[in-house]
């Protein structure tokens, strides 16, 4: 699907997602910046920005083999965790100045391991995330956020108070609602922007000083506001689900298609900003344990929430007008093994178009991804 | 919404049908080893009794209405008998049944019906029953947050299921790191399973009878520690068919806290104590001692770990299950008891031990069961379920480097002699083997 949109802005966002130091950030190293590294969005970045420096989320964005992390991991390990390791491994990373983790899944919690042994980054933590989400496992992951300040604080010789952390809030509520305006755009009949491009926005917001990138993102959202040039040439509206997902070639494929994606469930989308950390509550770090592991949309790991899950596919399915629904996963990943089963079950159950696909994190496969989707908007009657 | 009556009885007939045949089968081994006048053959012939006592006692609450519960091992355990419930494992089939006939045909139907095949067998296979209607519903289920994502969503898509959603479930929360945080958090986390349990069945946990049991317990637990030291001998006395898995089996599941049990680990202990003390080990001629860093294949041991015993006079010192140093649980108050099997279940008990946490935690393990069984190789299986495992793959390789004993990577599925056969096993062992000049 052809861009219809010449935006000096989203040009900008796109160039981000090719590479994994994007200019902004670059200057932002150059001025003697810190970055600091997450694996997986439950890291709460608030934390980091409040210490004064810039969070990235971790990528395999430009590896092309996986040999050296084929040294620690197995073939039976997702591909994602594969080349970011590699790529750690072969000092493609040097540019953080520390890494954070959740355990997020079996594969990722292992690159903690190895980073620890085999790559010389200062600081290095991993916050134990809890796998369901009810009072108690709040309460637990408040504790771990703060345990995350006292341990940064000194490690870097900054003081991270509770000023700085409200304002960070602030800061990265602001990121959230403009990405939120953002996808109201896409309830739009023709929307004025497609899937890849709304991906390549919201990952590059995980790699760019959040101020910088939320002044782009407003002058794209106004550009956008006022253009009455919309994508009409779609055969179906698509909402896609699914665990990593950071390249947009990945959705250009599918819409060459004709599938047009208005909204997702994922992890660089609509799961990291549906809703905002409450800025009126007690505490930082309750109102930041709070949105992370209840009030935003949930991972497949978050045992309990699956219905919660569920309601929030079809809200969206609702919301956006949504004709079918693609859920991609990685091979190998277990958690999204489970959750595209338990999708597919319910929205059998409410009669909604759904396709399940496999995929690698580097090679697209586009051969295939073209004829499973046509097959997909064939059997939906597009 | 709690389940009917109606819909109950119906599953309730289909599940039981299923779970009579394994008991069936278990029957068959129990009088097959009946004919077998050996100590040892006697000592497996009480486990395969007991597992056969424990079907019928589900299959009799079936059938009279009475209150069972579908649970886990390391979820404290002696909270059911302390409560005198009755539970059985829903993936109890792949674990105890796998060399049962029906197994393949199960995995490929578990596979028809969408379940994805890079997931771990037991959890599919254990889902497909549920799906398939052919586990006996329990009156409420503990689930398993731990060790692997392949757990955590098996038991998401239990409670999911359209016919099993009335039943209720609770899951007790793993934290990542052993500390005394984690203890505390995951005792409470016990403590509300406990009232979950009351709540839906209707029974009241005493904590005079927990005391009890927790004490049998720790009786079995010493003398399970006793065996452990005991097969550092040389010769081992025992390979892979005596062990970890049976006293795992009966400590964790079959006879938690229960007298029976405690007899059946002093037996085991008598009879390894003679073997050792007559110098006579499980083979005649011992050449390579080995450690199984894994669950034994249990689909297909028969297949391979005999014909390692044969062929290459290589005996499984040790294995994953069999090595967990347990403390005893402190029984002086609620307290104590509570976070005694905190600790217990959630840093000691196999499989969660190895696999929930950092790699540090296993990492030492290995290196501590190189040095004190004089192992000559470690063998990582590498089941295909266990992806935290082969992504640890390059650390396991390091300890043995720096230990300087030999170490195989094989990639298997446990379940499924398909995945890897157990002839591509025997050949990866037979080269490797050779090539480390070991046997
Ligand atoms: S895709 Fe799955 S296995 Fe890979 S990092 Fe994400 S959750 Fe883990
Ligand atoms: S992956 Fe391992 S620990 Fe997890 S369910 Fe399968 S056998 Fe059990």
């Amino acid at each position: 699907m052809a861009t219809k949109i010449k935006s000096r802005a989203l040009q900008e966002f796109q160039e981000a997602t090719q590479c994994l130091v994007n200019p902004a950030l670059q200057k932002w190293k150059d001025q003697g910046g810190r970055v600091i590294g997450c694996y997986c969005s439950y890291v709460p970045v608030e934390v980091i920005t409040a210490a004064g420096f810039v969070p990235f989320r971790m990528r395999g964005t430009g590896s092309t083999g996986t040999d050296l992390a084929d040294t620690c991991v197995s073939s039976i390990n997702c591909s994602f965790v594969r080349h970011s390791l590699d790529l750690g491994l072969r000092g493609e990373y040097s540019f953080l100045d520390g890494v954070l983790w959740v355990n997020s899944c079996d594969h990722v919690r292992r690159i903690y391991d190895h980073w620890k042994r085999k790559i010389d980054t200062s600081y290095l933590r991993l916050l134990a995330l809890p796998k369901k989400n009810e009072q108690a496992q709040i309460d637990w992951y408040r504790d771990e956020i703060r345990f995350l300040r006292e341990s940064m604080g000194p490690h870097f010789g900054v003081w991270i108070s509770d000023d700085r952390l409200w304002d960070a809030i602030k800061l990265h509520n602001q990121t959230r609602r403009l990405q939120r305006q953002l996808y109201e755009l896409k309830k739009r009949k023709n929307p004025p922007i497609t899937g890849a491009e709304t991906l390549a926005v919201m990952v590059a917001g995980t790699a760019m000083p959040p101020e910088y990138y939320n002044g782009l993102l407003k002058e794209l959202v106004d550009e956008l506001s006022q253009s009455k040039d919309g994508h009409a040439d779609h055969r179906a509206r698509i909402m896609l689900i699914g665990g990593i997902l950071d390249d947009p070639a990945y959705i250009e494929v599918i819409e060459s298609q004709g599938a047009l994606v208005v909204t997702d469930s994922l992890c660089f989308g609509t799961r990291n900003m549906w809703g905002e950390v409450d800025e009126k509550a007690g505490d930082p770090f309750t109102a930041l344990a709070q949105y992370y592991l209840y009030d935003r949309p949930q991972c497949a790991r978050i045992f309990g929430d699956q219905p919660r899950r569920s309601a929030f596919i079809k809200e969206m399915i609702r919301q956006f007008d949504v004709d079918g629904v693609i859920a991609e996963r990685l091979v190998m990943c277990d958690n999204w093994t489970g959750e595209q089963f338990m999708t597919g079950e319910d929205l059998k159950e409410a009669g909604i178009p759904y396709i399940r696909l496999d995929r690698d994190y580097v090679n697209i496969g586009a051969g295939q991804l073209r004829t499973r989707v046509q097959a997909f908007l064939e059997m939906m009657g597009r | 919404m709690a389940m009917d009556k109606e819909t109950r009885r119906a599953l309730m007939v289909k599940g039981l049908e299923r779970y009579r045949k394994e008991r069936d089968f278990f029957k068959f081994l129990s009088d097959t080893l009946a004919l077998m006048p050996d100590e040892e053959m006697q000592l497996s012939k009480e486990v395969t009794d007991i597992t056969v006592d424990r079907y019928d006692t589900i299959i009799r609450c079936a059938e009279e209405d009475k209150p069972f519960v579908a649970g886990y091992f390391n979820a404290a355990p002696e909270v059911y008998t302390a409560m005198d419930l009755p539970w059985y494992l829903i993936m109890q089939t792949p674990f105890l049944a796998a060399s049962a006939p029906y197994l393949m045909e199960d995995v490929d139907a578990a596979e028809a019906m969408g379940l994805g095949t890079d997931w771990c067998t037991a959890c599919r296979l254990s889902l497909y029953y549920i799906e398939a209607g052919l586990s006996p519903p329990p009156t409420c289920m503990i689930g398993l947050l731990h060790p692997c994502d392949a757990a955590t969503m098996l038991h998401q898509a239990v409670v999911r299921n359209e016919k099993w959603r009335g039943i209720p479930m609770f899951c007790t929360d793993p934290p990542y790191f052993e500390d005394q945080r984690g203890i505390d958090y995951f005792a409470n986390e016990l403590k509300k399973m406990v009232a979950f349990i009351e709540e839906n069945t209707g029974r009241k946990l005493d904590l005079d009878r927990l005391r009890e049991v927790v004490k049998e317990s720790n009786k079995q637990y010493e003398l399970w520690a006793e065996y452990a030291q005991l097969r550092r001998a040389v010769p081992c006395p025992q390979g892979w068919g005596m062990g970890g898995p049976q006293c795992f089996a009966v400590s964790q599941i079959f006879q938690v806290g229960q007298p029976r049990g405690t007899d059946w680990f002093r037996r085991l202990v008598s009879i390894t104590e003679k073997k050792v003390k007559e110098g006579r080990g499980v083979i005649p001629k011992e050449k390579i001692r080995y450690f199984w860093f894994d669950l034994l294949p249990f689909g297909w041991c028969f297949e391979l770990m005999p014909w390692l015993e044969q062929e290459w006079g290589a005996v499984m010192v040790m294995e994953m299950f069999g090595f967990t140093p347990y403390t005893p649980v402190d029984t002086r108050n609620e307290d104590t008891i509570f976070k005694g099997l905190a600790k217990r279940n959630l840093y000691e008990s196999p499989m969660v031990r190895q696999a929930r946490g950092i790699a540090d935690y296993f990492a030492s393990d290995i290196a501590r069961v190189v040095k004190d069984y004089k192992v000559d190789c470690v063998i990582w299986p590498g089941h295909m379920g266990h992806k935290d495992g082969s992504a640890s793959t390059g650390i396991m390789r390091e300890i043995c480097n720096e230990l300087k004993v030999p170490y195989l990577h094989i990639g298997l599925d446990l379940f499924d002699r398909r995945y890897t056969t157990p002839e591509e096993c025997k050949d990866k062992l037979s080269k490797f083997f050779g090539a480390m000049g070991l046997g």
